[in-house]
């Protein structure tokens, strides 16, 4: 390649060749090392720098060579030695030669400190997270709220072909239904309820105040205390602001795990899986709060809150042997089922719908 | 090299010859970067991902400082912290931009479903502007004969660039490629300079394409038939190499590369096998927890192996998690000794530069620039490396 050993210009006898590049300019000098008091770099009778061995840090270079710079000398003033002789006399007057190299006691700290801002993280998704969602809810507007809704409306009915079921008699029990689950609620008459046909039995509150009930939640259905159940567990939602609660919350912790593993090839899945874990357990509580609000509203009604358990049941089954409840973004369905038996009573109020009623939701959608 | 030229006191020599060529070499061991990268591996286990920075860091030091031009090893001078630093000021930049977006979006959405979509273009054009300033400051972190190349120019004006170019990209099914490379190059060398030396990159579009086109159809039919894939990714890199490097220019100083279009394939094949046999340790070691727990549980492994319930065995499942932790560090190990170390070796072993007598006398020009590209690349996960 190319090199100092060959070069006719060899250095007197008993001076360390090597190479100084003085940081201002990319010339190569040819220089000889004296070890006075001081490191002399000598280029043909001239000093071209004087530095104190204090002064000398070491700088990365390739195996075989010791290349140094200078506290006191332009930041990228480089000395190269590939005299292993001279290099070796050089480390050993340069205490502080080390001083500044990366990584090597470093590494205990960045591990330390990570490990710190890990715990923070994770503190923060577990507790700081879920009490922002519950503190800056009641502060975001209602119409910002509603603005959401619209959002997530228009793209409802895009996925779900958005046909709203309205056939006369059918719209007139089923605003019963709603009005009187509704002021059981204390909700007001700015909540909107409708029914989508759509084949998927399901049913949900989109922010600002929009419940949908498919038409396949209907056909499951086995009477109109059933549907007021589930009726009241969205209304429930709306009440406690869920979606809203839900919507910083998610975006909290998906920004705070993604941050947490960074770019790692193949962290996707990690970060899927514990975001997943996180946010399973905090909408089984909303789904929890929404139960007991359901509840509620039904004892108050004097209507039974079993049906709307076995309603649930009869669309998703027994959940406990396929899904694994720390995975599961509601509570299991059979104990669903169970704390509604538990809190079942002997129906006191009018029954909400009469048969023919009853009949005539079932076939709002026809 | 000119050893004369550096020795400018001696009586000048008789005609120099023109354009010698300058040897390029890379003088780092295999295994100290393999110890690297295994070690860097298990700290960015550790330390949740944090480790990154430094390991990022350690990587280029190696590649850089093992790295001769002309007898002279270059050095990379950047640190990890500063990395660091340049994440957090990303990330407390991009907060409100990702919440202005999630409000615009909203608002966008409310006039018509899903039309926010295009919103993403303005992360696009984000994510170009992270390659351009990454790519400044790790220029500025590049020393050579003690003197930084370093970068000018504009990461808003390079970012709408590419993303016009892109846009033809998306109207020519990627035939345009080749110009929108040989564009984008030109104005990231013109703003390029080793001290005051300028950078110019006169490789064309057309000369790309004549080497490459033939790989244009082969494209969507290797992603349909994967076999041929690496085939057909390893030419192209190689073809993009060559051309990109023959095209670069210091002011006098020419880069030539005489990389084959075979000269990738076997590192890629190398990764994929790679891949295949910890694919196939990371099963056989699942059907392994899989034994020890059903044993543990005093099941038959008939009965345990119905997914009811093998996927509701917490021990099995934790068990799992640890070997896809595994596997993937040490993926990501296998990537970072074929796909970087070994393919910047057979890079630089394909490149010659010319008339480096050009850079012999070179006053050092420019400042550092800040991480904060970097940064942004990281948010944003277009990092390079």
């Amino acid at each position: 390649m190319t090199s100092g050993s060959e070069n006719p210009l060899a250095p007197p006898e008993g001076r360390a060749p090597a190479f100084y590049f003085d940081g201002t300019s990319s010339r190569r000098h040819l220089v000889t090392l004296a070890f006075n008091d001081r490191l002399e770099l000598h280029e043909d009778g001239r000093t071209l720098a004087a530095w104190s061995f204090a002064d000398i840090r070491r700088a990365d270079s390739p195996a075989g060579t010791l290349r140094v710079t200078c506290l006191t000398a332009p930041a990228l003033a480089r000395l190269e030695i590939r005299d292993t002789a001279a290099a070796a006399e050089l480390a050993s007057r340069c205490r502080q030669l080390d001083e500044n190299a990366p990584g090597r006691a470093g590494v205990a700290k960045i591990v330390g400190w990570s490990l710190a801002a890990t715990l923070s993280i994770v503190a923060v998704v577990w507790i700081g997270v879920p009490l922002a969602a519950d503190r800056l809810t009641p502060l975001l507007p209602q119409t910002f709220e509603r603005r959401l809704g619209d959002v997530a409306e228009q793209q409802v009915k895009i996925l779900f072909g958005g046909k709203v079921c309205e056939s006369a008699s059918g719209q007139a029990a089923f605003s019963k239904l709603v009005d009187a689950v509704r002021e059981s609620a204390g909700l007001d008459t700015s909540i909107q309820s409708h029914v989508l046909a759509t084949p998927v039995p399901n049913a949900f509150a989109l922010p600002g105040g929009k419940v949908y009930v498919f038409s396949g939640l209907l056909t499951k259905a086995d009477n109109a205390d059933e549907v007021a159940g589930v009726l009241a567990h969205e209304f429930g939602h709306l009440r406690h602001r869920d979606n809203m609660r839900n919507l910083i919350y998610n975006g909290g912790t998906s920004f705070l795990i993604g941050l947490l593993f960074g770019d790692i090839t193949g962290s996707g899945a990690l970060i899927f899986a514990s975001r997943s874990l996180v946010t399973a357990s905090y909408t089984r509580e909303a789904e929890q709060n929404a139960d007991t609000f359901a509840i509620d509203v039904m004892h108050r009604l004097g209507r039974p809150t079993k049906p709307m358990g076995e309603l649930i049941f009869r669309v998703t089954g027994k959940q406990g042997d396929k899904t694994l409840s720390i995975l599961s973004s509601h509570p299991l369905t059979e104990d669903r089922l169970k704390r509604m038996s538990e809190e079942d009573r002997p129906p006191s109020g009018p029954p909400l719908l009469t048969k023919a009623e009853w009949a005539s939701l079932k076939a709002i959608c026809n | 090299m000119n050893q004369m030229s550096s020795v400018p006191q001696h009586p000048p020599p008789a005609p120099q010859p023109p354009a010698l060529p300058a040897a390029v070499a890379f003088s780092g061991n295999r295994g100290e970067f393999r110890r690297l990268v295994t070690r860097g591996a298990g700290l960015e286990l550790v330390t949740f991902g944090f480790y990154r920075f430094w390991l990022a860091t350690d990587m280029r030091r190696h590649l850089w400082a093992n790295t001769h031009i002309d007898g002279d090893a270059a050095e990379y001078t950047g640190r990890g912290r500063e990395l660091l630093i340049g994440f957090l000021f990303a990330l407390a930049i991009l907060v409100p931009i990702y919440l202005a977006y999630f409000i615009l979006g909203v608002e966008i959405e409310r006039l018509k479903a899903f039309a926010s979509v295009p919103l993403f273009l303005f992360f696009y054009l984000f994510g170009q502007f992270a390659i351009y300033r990454a790519r400044r400051y790790r220029l500025t972190r590049t020393v050579w004969r003690g003197v930084r190349f370093w970068m000018t120019g504009s990461g808003w004006a390079y970012a709408g660039r590419a993303a016009l170019w892109g846009l033809l990209m998306m109207f020519t099914l990627g035939l345009i490629l080749p110009w929108r490379e040989a564009a984008l190059e030109r104005y990231k060398m013109r703003h390029s300079y080793y001290g005051d030396l300028q950078g110019s990159f006169e490789g064309s579009g057309w000369e790309f394409f004549k080497r490459g086109w033939w790989l244009w159809p082969l494209a969507p039919i290797a992603f349909y038939v994967l076999p041929l894939a690496p085939f057909v990714y390893g030419a192209f890199k190689a073809v993009e190499w060559r051309w990109w490097l023959s095209g670069i220019r210091f002011g006098g100083v020419r880069l030539e590369s005489t990389m084959r279009r075979s000269a990738l394939i076997g590192l890629y094949w190398k990764y994929v096998g790679w891949i295949f046999l910890l694919g196939a340790v990371f099963i056989a070691y699942l059907a392994l927890s899989a034994v020890v727990v059903a044993s543990i549980d005093g099941m038959s492994l008939a009965q345990f192996s119905k997914p009811q319930v093998f996927l509701k065995s917490i021990p099995l499942l934790a068990l799992a998690g640890l070997g896809y932790l595994a596997l993937v560090l040490g993926i990501n190990v296998v990537m970072r000794i074929y796909l970087l170390r070994d393919l910047w070796v057979r890079v630089l072993a394909s490149t010659t530069v010319y008339n480096v007598q050009a850079a012999a006398n070179v006053s050092a020009l420019g400042d550092l620039a800040n991480a904060l590209g970097e940064g942004f690349a990281d948010g944003l996960d277009v990092a390079g490396f």
